[in-house]
């Protein structure tokens, strides 16, 4: 069996406030295929980015791992050294934040940062790193890049340091890639083209990556597979065609069903009723059972498991035994 | 019939003055015509930073006008007196983007839906409030018991619902939307466009709904303006546009769109 290329287990985290620790996490568990993109969809503050800074240990201060392990070629990230961990960071696992502008050194031009990042990696000379420099600007579709190199972060917009970022990131062509919203704040034109490059990359290297979103259009563009976070547990996770034709999870039947559809016009749209839960809210049982229409009396009394089949994991009662 | 919104070869440019008093000019719209039919919901779609933002601050009276003429209801906004304006304001209301930036916290939510209508000293007899009050918050489906809570006691959808509930109190013909689902959650969305959907049918209401997202605009919207650095390119109804976009720019725009591929659901 070929070794997965990254594995979370149980991975439960809590941020300290105030009013005590909220958990956000509540037993996280995957495994990224090698070669492949796993699309991590959920939404606003069910813990995405959260889980993406913990691979890298880049969390904030007032987050505290409770539990859990995160596997990189048999090792344990969690554990790691931080000298050690630092040649993990970028050359072999790699990632693009959710805000570009904060990632980017204000008072160096674009080009120097990318100059700087490809020579830390690779021996090259410094007319070589830029040649490169100019060619990645080019590859995420910025126009004029040798004059672009001048400029200063500020001078780009959003969606532009965000291609930026990707830029570097690819440069390194890393084993593995964690990209946080890359393309949420992207015009559709500029995004379709980011994708591919994306694709592009897995293809060539063997890349795989975990790719953030809360647009579940983009992960079907994207993704080999699909994992559905809700209030920091897995719901569902699947491969991408199986998960869009036959989604198991009532959530997941409930978000697909609740899409505009840009293909035809709908008259309504079957909503989802109530609200996620809030940050730290105390969940028994199913953290979804209260919007769902399915529910059983046990979903509200203890939290279903991951039932696996055939390669589907998926977090309902209403799959026990089948 | 005089329609909601008729906009004439509109100009909008921002001057900002820099160094040694120079004035730099950012000319962002760039002649547009556009007309609101009334009772319809009219979609503007376009890329970030096309200006749809900014076309709907010059309706609004935020921003003045370059050149051209708006026309609400039937009125030139141009030069429009403040007594003259808050007339207008009562016939067009807004809802925007980002629900947590759009409500002050240091209200409730009866003193948020109560304030338009004191400012136009509507409804002060204090039973017809409370029943006024009342019909307004069933009518975005929020609990009447919510009245006395403040702002961040809510979600996002609730929270939309508050700001679509104050923008209707005072039974507004226009609504000017820009992007009010976006920066809810993706299975709160769908609550507030069927929400909006009802309230445009249910209340004839002309509304201009700004969003980047086709599908959305295709749910609601009747006509469709595809915007772009400025100017709008292409206006349809929208099962029109849809089926046969004319132009290059809209067929690139849709077929860029990435889609949920459809299964047995
Ligand atoms: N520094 C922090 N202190 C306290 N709570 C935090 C902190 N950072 C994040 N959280 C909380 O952790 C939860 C998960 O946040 P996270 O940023 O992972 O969400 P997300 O899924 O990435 O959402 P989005 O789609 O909005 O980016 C949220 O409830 C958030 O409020
Ligand atoms: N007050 C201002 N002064 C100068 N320039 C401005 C101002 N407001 C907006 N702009 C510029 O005008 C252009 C159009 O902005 P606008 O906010 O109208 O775009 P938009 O279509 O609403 O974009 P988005 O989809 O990102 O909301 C942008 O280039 C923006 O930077
Ligand atoms: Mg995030
Ligand atoms: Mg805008």
């Amino acid at each position: 069996m070929t070794q997965a290329a990254l594995t979370v287990q149980d991975l439960h985290l809590s941020f300290l406030t105030d009013e005590g620790a909220l958990p956000v996490l509540r037993g996280l568990s995957y495994t990224l295929s090698p070669g492949k993109i796993l699309a991590v969809v959920g939404e606003s503050g069910s813990g995405k980015t959260v889980h993406a800074l913990s691979i890298l240990n880049l969390l904030p201060p007032n987050a505290r791992v409770d539990q859990g392990k995160i596997l990189y070629q048999g090792k344990n990230l969690l554990s790691m050294k931080s000298s050690a961990l630092r040649r993990v960071r970028g050359r072999k696992i790699a990632m693009i934040f959710q805000d570009p502008q904060a990632s980017l050194n204000p008072v160096l031009t674009v080009g120097e940062q990318l100059i700087e990042t490809l020579r830390a990696h690779k021996r090259i000379s410094k007319k070589t790193a830029r040649k490169q420099a100019a060619e990645l600007l080019t590859k995420v579709g910025i126009e004029e890049a040798e004059k672009r190199l001048e400029e200063y972060p500020f001078q780009f917009s959003g969606g532009m340091c965000q291609r930026v970022m990707i830029a570097m990131a690819l440069a390194l062509s890393p084993d593995v890639l964690i990209a946080d919203e890359p393309t949420t704040a992207l015009d559709v034109t500029i995004q379709a083209q980011i994708l591919r490059l994306i694709k592009e990359l897995q293809q060539q290297s063997g890349m795989a990556a975990i790719f953030i979103t809360h647009n579940l259009a983009v992960a079907a563009q994207v993704a080999d597979e699909v994992l559905v976070l809700y209030a920091g547990q897995c719901m569902e996770q699947a491969p991408a065609s199986r998960l869009f034709s036959h989604p198991l999870h009532p959530y997941t039947q409930g978000l697909l069903g609740s899409l505009a559809s840009v293909e035809r016009k709908e008259e309504r749209l079957p909503a989802i009723t109530g609200n996620p839960p809030r940050p730290g809210e105390i969940l028994t049982g199913c953290p979804f059972a209260p919007r769902c229409s399915h529910a059983l009396k046990k979903c509200f009394e203890t939290c279903p498991p991951l039932y696996e089949k055939d390669g589907c994991k998926v977090r309902c009662f209403l799959q026990e035994g089948k | 019939m005089t329609a909601a919104l008729v906009i004439e070869n509109l100009h909008k440019t921002y001057v900002r003055k820099a160094w040694l008093g120079k004035r730099v000019e950012k000319p962002v719209l760039r002649g547009i015509d556009l007309t609101l039919e009334e009772g319809k919901v009219l979609g503007l779609v376009g890329e970030s930073g096309c200006g749809k933002s900014t076309l709907c601050k010059v309706i609004l009276g935020i921003e003045p006008i370059t050149s051209g003429t708006v026309q609400v209801a039937g009125v030139n906004i141009n030069g429009l007196s403040t007594a003259k304006w808050r007339d207008l304001r009562r016939k067009m209301q807004v809802v925007y983007q980002d629900p947590y930036a759009s409500l002050d916290p240091r209200f409730t939510v009866r003193q948020l839906v109560s304030e338009p209508l004191d400012i136009h000293k509507l409804y002060m007899d204090k039973s017809a409030r409370e029943n006024y009050l009342r019909e307004l918050l069933n009518s975005v489906q929020l609990d009447v018991a919510f009245l006395d809570r403040y702002p961040h006691e809510f979600s996002g959808g609730q929270r939309q619902r508050i700001a679509i509930a104050r923008a209707l109190a005072l039974e507004p013909q226009i609504l000017i939307a820009d992007e009010p689902v976006s920066a809810l959650d993706v299975s709160v969305q769908a609550q507030i466009l069927n929400l909006l959907k009802d309230i445009a049918q249910k209340r004839q209401l002309s509304m201009l709904f700004v969003t980047h997202d086709f599908a959305v605009a295709r749910f609601l919207c009747d006509d469709i303006a595809v915007m772009h650095q400025g100017k709008i390119v292409e206006y349809a109804p929208a099962e029109e546009l849809f089926a046969q976009p004319r132009q290059a720019y809209t067929q690139k725009l849709l077929s860029a769109v990435p889609t949920v591929p459809r299964g047995a659901l």
